[in-house]
């Protein structure tokens, strides 16, 4: 465990690292917010969709912009030109598991990236004048479940990265395939268009899918669209579908390295 | 022609890799499918948005989508030219007896965006037939100019990054806000945002020159004098010229990172 728990600390640390990068990313991320809030207040107006307010949708968006990196599937460091170049088999070797350490590095680079990413673009979006500002969060309860479920999010989004993994050692193309992944999830995880805009009976099946539950969730409980006994449910179906994704990626990836071919000489 | 042994060499190296580029090709046109989604999603809820309704706005987003894939297909050298500089290759660029921007132009051709390029008329033609247009001959000079202007405020754009990267050696981030920001903004008519927004992406970058001025004309719509609308594509493509101008000096200024 504290083998992983190293990996975890030294990408956590390694992400520290690239603070030019960060600033330049949120400039990029509030644009992309504002973006967002001024095309939803053309269309919106002052109506009312589905319980979210033009005041709901702009916390929504920008929640949704400040966990951008736990929204984003990506490969582990590495992992993909590894996989592409064949060094993937040193790895075969060693006395480790593949997935826990893949899984640990990039939860390690996850959290960093959160943390580097998210809070400053979250404390610009405060500041901002009161007609784009991101609200406060609905209650206290609100919040700490809030904070509860984007770590699970996180966890979430890992999790499928690591199925993607899977799915780069059979197509060697992890640029490809992250980004089919990527698309698939944007649209059914409401990174398109926000979920409540699909129609309703999309909506019901959406629900219960893993993907909204990456940031949708999460944004939904903090505007008190969903209040917090309402969310309790489908936590526990997020945290069962974690548990299905990891089995299945665990499988996925013991299986993969006993028929894997390995690239290069 | 040099170029026509570029395009054979990407070619035949992208063939190399059929899956893979099967697979870029496929998962460039998922992205822009999410994308008219969206669109067609917010006219569901919303029906119209000013006087523009679903079709008119798919019309740009065919259009933007057809100006965006084809130009990155052929001048993604000058979007990734950060890499150039960084390896650094661009030395090697500059001794040969070949003009420089000529070689930036082979350095890549992603022709697996060819696919979405597609798409993108084939949505800019489904939309024109939906809206009943009556056509003159000047207004399909206009939605030529609107393509070509489309285009080469990219490639400005590009440019501008290109140079930039010059002095700043790593691809920043922020110049996404000029890139793939103005095209997701250019998806609906820019007048439709506040104004800050809207006058930055008209004249600063004529991201408008493209979408909702020459569409007005197109569509017979706005408060301006028509003959402004018809106009604004040939005055969005003077914007290149200043960007060439900054890349030419930027590319002056160049000292090798040494490696």
């Amino acid at each position: 465990m504290s083998s992983y728990f190293g990996i975890f600390k030294m990408n956590f640390k390694g992400e520290l690292q690239y603070r030019t990068k960060a600033i330049s990313g949120v400039a990029t991320q509030v644009f992309w917010g504002l973006m967002y809030i001024y095309l939803y207040t053309a269309f919106m107006g002052g109506k009312i969709i589905e319980g979210f307010s033009l005041e709901q949708m702009k916390s929504y968006v920008w929640l949704g912009q400040g966990f951008l990196v736990i929204r984003f599937l990506d490969l582990p460091k590495n992992c993909a030109k590894e996989i592409e170049s064949g060094n993937v088999c040193y790895k075969f070797v060693r006395p480790i598991n593949l997935y826990n350490q893949w899984f640990a590095e990039h939860i390690g680079y996850k959290l960093s990236a959160m943390i580097l990413r998210c809070i400053p673009l979250i404390i610009v979006a405060f500041i901002l004048p009161p007609s784009l500002r991101l609200m406060l969060p609905a209650s206290f309860t609100a919040f700490i479940l809030f904070i509860f479920t984007i770590l699970i999010g996180a966890i979430m989004s890992s999790s499928i990265s690591m199925i993607i993994v899977f799915l780069t050692f059979k197509t060697l193309s992890a640029k490809g395939t992250a980004s089919i992944c990527n698309t698939v999830f944007g649209i059914l995880g409401g990174m398109y268009i926000p979920l409540v805009f699909m129609p309703q009976a999309v909506q019901n099946i959406l629900n219960y899918l893993p993907f909204r539950f990456i940031i949708d969730l999460p944004a939904r409980i903090y505007i008190g669209n969903i209040s917090p006994l309402d969310a309790l449910p489908f936590i526990g179906i997020s945290i069962a579908w974690i548990i299905v994704i990891i089995g299945f990626g665990k499988l996925l990836l013991s299986r993969a390295g006993k028929s894997a071919t390995i690239q290069g000489g | 022609m040099l170029y026509k042994n570029y395009v054979k060499m990407h070619l035949k190296s992208s063939m190399q890799y059929r899956a893979n580029m099967t697979m870029l090709s496929i998962s460039a046109c998922l992205i822009s499918v999410g994308e008219l989604l969206a669109i067609f999603l917010m006219f569901e809820n919303f029906n119209s948005v000013g006087y523009w309704g679903f079709y008119e706005t798919a019309l740009m987003f065919g259009i933007v989508t057809f100006v965006y894939s084809f130009t990155e297909c052929f001048a993604r050298g000058f979007d990734e030219f950060a890499s150039v500089i960084k390896h650094g290759s661009l030395d090697r660029i500059l001794v040969r007896p070949v003009s420089i921007t000529y070689q930036i132009f082979g350095t890549k051709i992603e022709l697996n965006k060819l696919l979405r390029c597609s798409l993108g008329v084939a949505v800019m033609i489904i939309s024109l037939i939906k809206l009943n247009i009556t056509w003159t001959i000047l207004k399909v000079l206009v939605l030529i100019a609107t393509l070509i202007c489309g285009c080469l405020v990219i490639f400005g754009v590009m440019l501008i990054g290109a140079g930039i990267s010059v002095f700043t050696v790593e691809n920043l981030e922020f110049i996404n806000i000029f890139t793939n920001g103005a095209k997701e903004i250019a998806f609906y008519p820019i007048n439709i945002y506040n104004k800050w927004l809207s006058r930055v992406f008209t004249f600063i970058i004529p991201v408008a020159c493209f979408n909702y001025l020459p569409l007005s004309y197109i569509m017979g719509y706005g408060e301006l004098p028509q003959i402004v609308y018809a106009l604004s594509p040939l005055i969005g493509m003077v914007f290149v010229i200043p960007c060439f101008i900054f890349f030419s000096w930027a590319i002056k200024k160049y000292q090798g990172t040494g490696t």
